[in-house]
């Protein structure tokens, strides 16, 4: 039992005093966090803080170890909406709902037109970082990125527990601030408005003609027909110089995965990260030798 | 001859290989076969080498693999067709197809040996650079192009580019690593997969319906080939692979675990709902999306640095104080550079809002300007906070900031920046390598009287003290604690920016304080002098500046002083032509100095007789008493010829040749080298009879072809190095200097340590420039070696004047065992029956003897006609195709003229089989057509054109104008010299720019040699007696034509 604490974790615990084991999943998310609290970033921990401000006692605690533990079978998010599965003490998972307040397209607006001003916010979020005056943006146009109040969120879970948010639903809440970490987009589309038309929203309050960014497409790259000559044919254009830069294992492995962040929603038993630590720094050593 | 050819598909390399079609004699079963292949779909190409051919080709490759025939399949490949028949790659395949229609790409059917990724990259690693595999077996430059793209791919691994994926191939799902092309490297692949013969994608499976043509584009193909061998060097996880058979309890259990798992081993297959399988893939796109976003573009961003403008402050002439720049000015600015086109940029400022011109030109297909600036300095943003504070405006084009940013931006944004993928142009005077100024330590040495007498002596020990330079001005304490309190990391001093770090003049200053001084060798001083010397109390070491003698030879070995030239000798049989007595001069004066020396002239300009004059000169000077042999190392094939030109030369000296089974041992040996002035030994005794040749008290050691130590594990290296003498030289006419690789141990028998152990050299010259190709250690090793290597070309416009416009030399061979025993038996022979003949009889009898001999002199397989093998067993072969390789590495062109028609059959065989090369050979049998189209091949200046041109003496003897050559050959001799003169003359015409060598060929103790000698000494022969044929011959007493078949017991060179 150590694991999950004297509070007999592993039980589900109804509002009529009735008590029943919960079923262990398997292959559900786990959450990077270890230890401790959730929400790596501030965004992220600004996430997890209006979850926490609820009075909802151990059921908090209870969330943090079903979001370690992997009992979150899925999770999906759409425009306002999140929806999950959270394995719990019936066979059956429990279906949860977590609804935002989405902003409305005047608010939108004005909104934009305050990030265009600055090349920052749109930057900063594309590169992954939320930035910390965007905030006040929105504060400037009487709005707020986060929720705040209770009537800013809708959850809803078909556990029979009487408390909402439940457990359950904390587990999920918790998970969803991990993802913010990597992805602080992810919070605009909750709040109704998706990557693509964010960018494309900065780009025209800034005054510029831009296309809606698609997704990158496969390059297909038009067909070449063979040509006939020798030379083309048989031999071929002179090698480019400096053809391989300057080889050698780099001061630092992983550099790439780690510009990256976290994978979404990694399920792994190992760490991630810790994982391509090692892989890469032995690929070095294989890609030297042929070299 | 097979040439090897690979196809990429499906994922698999795939060998196939072309070879010229059967001979003649099996004319009937080709022509059925032919038949049979005419009727399959598509029909068989007709130089396919079939299972058994790649078998052989690969035999040596292949000695770990089991292969049968079903390991073969049959591919098509689309290849110039003309007139129903395929054109060949090569014309060592078959000759060019004349016709007026142009060639059209059809389907041709071949034998291939698909390969598993873990082989190809075997096989590659093996073609690296190599233009043959084995002899015999010629790396097509479609395999060659794979080799680099290979270097390519591993280059990429060891770099970390490369990212883990789900990939949806054939219907599942795999575990995989993508390669990334960030920024350079994206600019790489482009111009790679520009570089790729079309035949590399040529390939298409072998079907009986019509098909097209293939038409991937070559970036495709080039993609697919790195991404599986980066996936396949990322795969290397042994111990998870058999962890992971071995339990999988504690493993996890879900599709990210598979994935991981799955990722270092060669399972690639991941199994699992569709649905879950396909979101995996989608998940980890996104993931990727940030880097994936920037890459492969078609600009890319990129930051220039720009100075202040210059203020008239500034300009101010002050010779020698350096002058505070001005704090600011500095600035940073954006600039999108296009890809395609690196020349091409566009300030940023102007692309927020692009309009007109410039936004036609920021429109290409994948890219979006905004999105991907907003994306690109958001990550940059994170390497620099002044980034970050100019992305606080609505259209961001750069920063402004002081000397003390622009100094951090040089030492280090600039490499974060370009390690993140973006592009970092810096002001000049930053980037030149090597020249940077900096704080420099100089050893000030002042001579000591010098002691007359014996020589110096190298390890004489000198005291001298330092100085702080920068550049080249000598900075005074004074100086330095002024520079000091300017507190600025870039000072400006006569319009060059300089960085000097606070620590670094404070390091000067306690340098100088403490009054550093030092001592060292003379030898040491030297070694220091040309850039050996190691940092002192934290300060770069600059260099030597002396005085007195030590500074006079300083200069002279770098060549700032000119050496003393010597006087010509009087014993000497010839006169040394002005350049030849430099290098004389050159060789005697690093020998007084005690410095070893390579002298690595082309071929033709006279290394022997250079060497030659040297021994004579020190055989001249010392009394009877003192007199000390020298030992001359060279490969067999040319000891005859130092044996002849020092006849030739220095007659005067006693001359001993060291070999053969009657060799002396022992004490005789030491007793016999003791007369003697020259002792002439092969490589392979260096080492068989070390212990002997060690025993002498040598005056010199001296290596011809000293290419032959290159590689300093075997055991004639060893050998050369361990042998004690008072000086060394080595000789060699190819360019040592070229191949950093084999210069280490020819530099180690000279100096040794001078470029340290062999595992320093390795770390500090070897990798860093054949991996790096790092300027500074370039440039270091250079310094180094260059004072002991003199090389002068034919080329060179001093030499040039020097030489005459002809030159004439013998070359003189050995026979081997094998031609000397089947010579005896056919001299024997023709002795007997001598004694009986007369008339007529007599007359046929001595002409065909002469030519049975001149067959065995140059092959037996010419004598024997038996068609057996070419390597090994002729001593002239063996010559011609070393110093055509010389020709070759020079990029020069020859003629080979012989009178046998079967002889150049066997030469130009043997040529194309070692060289990969084309030779053409031009004989009675070829079309007045074809002998043009020759002529005209050989005389074009492309690089393209075969460089070896044989000729039979009879056909190619007249009228042909190759003045393309500079080298002629005369394998075998017409006795006649004006047949040969006639011949030489072919390269010798009007219109020839360069200077033209003749080398005539003559196998040592044969007939050739005493043919040669008569001639000479009867000049009256060739013009009068002679005529146009060989038949004086005849009219030879049968005394004297019995002395003339005779064999001199120096033929044999084993």
């Amino acid at each position: 039992m150590g694991r999950y604490g004297r509070y007999g974790d592993d039980d589900d615990r109804y509002g009529y005093g009735y008590y029943r084991k919960k079923i262990k999943a398997t292959g559900g998310i786990k959450a990077q966090s270890k230890r401790g609290s959730f929400g790596e970033t501030w965004w992220g921990k600004r996430w997890v803080g209006t979850l926490e401000s609820f009075d909802i006692g151990e059921r908090l605690t209870r969330g943090r170890s079903y979001a370690r533990s992997g009992q979150v079978l899925s999770i999906d998010i759409a425009k306002g909406e999140i929806k999950s599965k959270v394995q719990g003490s019936f066979p059956q998972p429990y279906k949860i709902t977590i609804k935002l307040k989405e902003i409305d397209s005047a608010g939108w607006r004005k909104l934009t037109k305050a990030l265009a001003s600055q090349a920052i916010f749109a930057a900063k979020l594309m590169a992954g970082e939320m930035p910390q005056e965007i905030e006040q943006a929105f504060k400037d146009n009487s709005l707020s990125l986060f929720p705040e109040k209770l009537r800013d969120l809708e959850t809803d879970c078909s556990c029979p527990d009487w408390s909402n948010p439940c457990k359950h639903i904390a587990a999920v809440y918790y998970l969803i601030g991990e993802e913010f970490d990597r992805d602080p987009f992810l919070l605009f589309k909750l709040r109704g408005l998706s990557r693509e038309e964010l960018i494309e929203a900065v780009g025209k309050a800034g005054g510029a003609a831009v296309q809606a960014a698609e997704p990158i497409p496969e390059i297909l790259l038009p067909p070449e027909p063979l040509a006939v000559d020798a030379a083309s044919f048989w031999q071929g254009g002179a090698l480019p110089e400096n053809l391989f830069g300057e080889v050698r294992t780099p001061p630092v492995n992983a550099a790439l995965p780690k510009r990256l962040g976290n994978f979404p929603f990694w399920r792994g038993e190992e760490n991630f990260s810790d994982a391509m630590n090692k892989l890469y720094e032995r690929a070095s050593a294989k890609g030297l030798e042929v070299f | 001859m097979i040439i090897l050819h690979a196809g990429f598909q499906e994922k698999h390399l795939l060998l196939w290989g072309e070879t010229a079609p059967a001979e003649p004699e099996t004319k009937s079963k080709t022509a059925r076969s032919a038949k049979k292949a005419a009727d399959a779909k598509p029909p068989r190409l007709i130089y396919d080498v079939g299972v058994e051919g790649l078998l052989a080709a690969l035999a040596e490759f292949l000695s770990g693999l089991q292969l049968d025939k079903s390991d073969f399949e049959d591919v098509a490949v689309w290849l110039p067709t003309v007139e129903g028949q395929a054109l060949a790659s090569n014309v060592l395949i078959a000759g060019p197809i004349e016709s007026k229609s142009l060639p059209v790409l059809s389907p041709w059917r071949v034998t291939a040996l698909p390969l598993a990724t873990v082989e190809a990259i075997e096989l590659l690693s093996l073609c690296v650079d190599k233009q043959m595999l084995s002899p015999g077996v010629v790396v097509g430059w479609d395999l060659a192009y794979w080799a680099a793209a290979m270097r390519f791919a591993g280059a990429l691994t060891a770099r970390q580019q490369f990212l883990p994926s789900v990939v949806k191939e054939d219907g599942g799902y795999h575990a995989r690593w993508q390669p990334v092309f960030i920024g350079q490297d994206a600019e790489r692949f482009q111009k790679l997969a520009r570089a790729m013969p079309h035949i590399c994608r040529a390939m298409t499976a072998a079907h009986d319906e019509e098909q097209a043509p293939p038409d991937t584009a070559a970036a495709s193909v080039l993609s697919d080939f790195v991404a599986v061998i980066v996936d396949h060097l990322a795969r290397v996880d042994r111990e998870r692979e058999q962890k992971a058979k071995r339990s999988s309890s504690n493993l996890g259990d879900t599709l990210h675990d598979h994935w991981l798992q799955a990722l270092p081993t060669m399972k690639s297959e991941l199994s699992g709902k569709e649905s879950e399988l396909e979101q995996l893939a989608a998940q980890g796109r996104d993931w990727r999306r940030p880097i994936e976003i920037t890459t492969s573009t078609a600009f890319r961003l990129s930051f220039r640095l720009e100075e202040p403008e210059e203020s008239k402050e500034e300009l101010a002439p002050s010779p020698r104080r350096p002058i505070p720049a001005s704090q600011n000015g500095w600035h940073v600015r954006y600039l999108l550079q296009a890809t395609d086109d690196p020349s091409l940029l566009i300030p940023v400022a102007d692309a927020w809002n692009a309009k007109g011109k410039q936004a036609a030109i920021l429109k290409r297909p994948n890219f979006n300007a905004r999105e991907y600036l907003l994306s690109s300095l958001g990550q940059a943003a994170s390497v620099s906070p002044f980034i970050e504070q100019s992305l606080k405006s609505a259209a961001p084009a750069g920063y402004d900031l002081d000397a003390a940013g622009a100094f951090e931006f040089l030492q280090e944004k600039a490499w974060l920046l370009e390690q993140s993928g973006f592009n970092v142009m810096l002001p000049a005077w930053w980037t030149r390598k090597g020249t940077k100024l900096r704080l420099t330590a100089r050893a000030n040495v002042k001579s000591p009287k010098f002691q007359g007498g014996g020589g110096l002596s190298l390890n004489e020990i000198i005291k001298f003290d330092y100085q702080v330079a920068l550049g080249d001005e000598v900075l005074s304490l004074k100086e330095l604690e002024a520079l000091a309190k300017l507190k600025m990391p870039l000072i400006k001093i006569r319009g060059q920016w300089v960085q000097l770090s606070a620590e670094e003049i404070q390091t000067a200053i306690e340098f100088w304080k403490k009054k550093a001084t030092g001592k060292a060798t003379v030898r040491e001083l030297v070694h220091m002098s040309l850039g050996a010397g190691k940092a002192v109390k934290g300060i770069a070491f600059d260099g030597v500046s002396a005085d007195g003698w030590i500074g006079d030879m300083l200069a002279r070995l770098d060549g700032r002083l000119a050496f003393r030239e010597l006087e010509p000798m009087e014993k000497f049989n010839g006169t040394l032509r002005p350049y030849q007595t430099r290098g004389y001069s050159w060789l005697g004066f690093l020998r007084e100095i005690g410095f070893g020396a390579c002298l690595a002239d082309d071929m033709g300009l006279g290394k022997t007789v250079q060497t030659l004059a040297l021994i004579q000169r020190d055989w001249q000077a010392s009394d009877a008493k003192n007199r000390r042999p020298v030992l001359l190392v060279c490969p067999m094939s040319v000891m005859g010829n130092w044996q002849k030109e020092a006849a030739r030369f220095t007659p005067d000296l006693p001359v001993m040749i060291h070999h053969g089974l009657t060799r002396a041992k022992g004490a005789a040996f030491k007793k016999e080298a003791a007369k003697n002035a020259l002792v002439v030994s092969s490589y392979a005794l260096l080492h068989r009879d070390l212990a002997i040749l060690d025993g002498v008290n040598w005056q010199g050691v001296i290596l011809d072809e000293a290419q032959n130590i290159k590689n300093a594990e075997t055991k004639q290296s060893k050998a050369a190095r361990s042998i004690k003498s008072d000086y060394r030289i080595a000789l060699t006419g190819t360019p040592v200097e070229n191949n950093v690789g084999d210069l280490w141990s020819i530099m180690e028998f000279l100096n040794p340590g001078f470029l340290g152990n062999q595992a320093e050299f390795k770390r500090n010259f070897f990798l860093p420039i054949q991996t790096q190709r790092d300027p500074q250690a370039t440039a270091q090793l250079k310094r180094l070696t260059t004072p002991f290597v003199l090389r002068r070309l034919k080329t060179d416009k001093a030499i040039i004047n020097d030489l005459p416009d002809k030159m004439e030399m013998k070359v003189f061979c050995n026979l081997t065992k094998e031609q000397a025993s089947l010579y005896a038996a056919v001299a024997e022979d023709a002795g007997k029956s001598l004694e009986e003949a007369d008339g007529m009889q007599r007359r046929g009898l001595v002409l065909a003897t002469l030519i049975k001999l001149k067959q065995v002199c140059n092959h037996p397989t010419q004598f024997l006609k038996d068609n057996s093998k070419i390597p090994g067993r002729s001593g002239k072969l063996a010559r011609l195709t070393e110093m055509l390789e010389e020709v070759l590495s020079a990029g020069e062109r020859a003629l080979v003229f012989t009178q046998f028609t079967e002889m150049g059959e066997i030469i130009q065989r043997h040529l194309q089989e070692n060289f990969g090369q084309e030779v053409l050979f031009l004989h009675g049998g070829v079309t007045k057509k074809n002998r043009d189209r020759m002529v005209e091949r050989f005389q074009k200046d492309i690089s393209g054109s075969p460089p070896i041109f044989l000729l039979s003496l009879k056909a190619g003897g007249t009228g042909l104008n190759l003045t393309a050559a500079n080298h002629v050959f005369h394998f075998d001799r017409w006795w006649n010299p004006a047949v040969e003169n006639q011949a030489t003359d072919r390269a010798f015409r009007i219109g020839q720019q360069r200077n033209v060598q003749v080398h005539k060929f003559l196998c040592a103790g044969t007939l050739e040699e005493k043919i040669d000698e008569m001639i000479e000494r009867k000049s009256e022969i060739a013009s009068s007696i002679v005529g146009t044929g060989e038949g004086w011959l005849t009219e030879l007493s049968t005394k004297e034509l019995k002395n003339l078949f005779a064999l001199r017991a120096d033929a044999v060179g084993e």
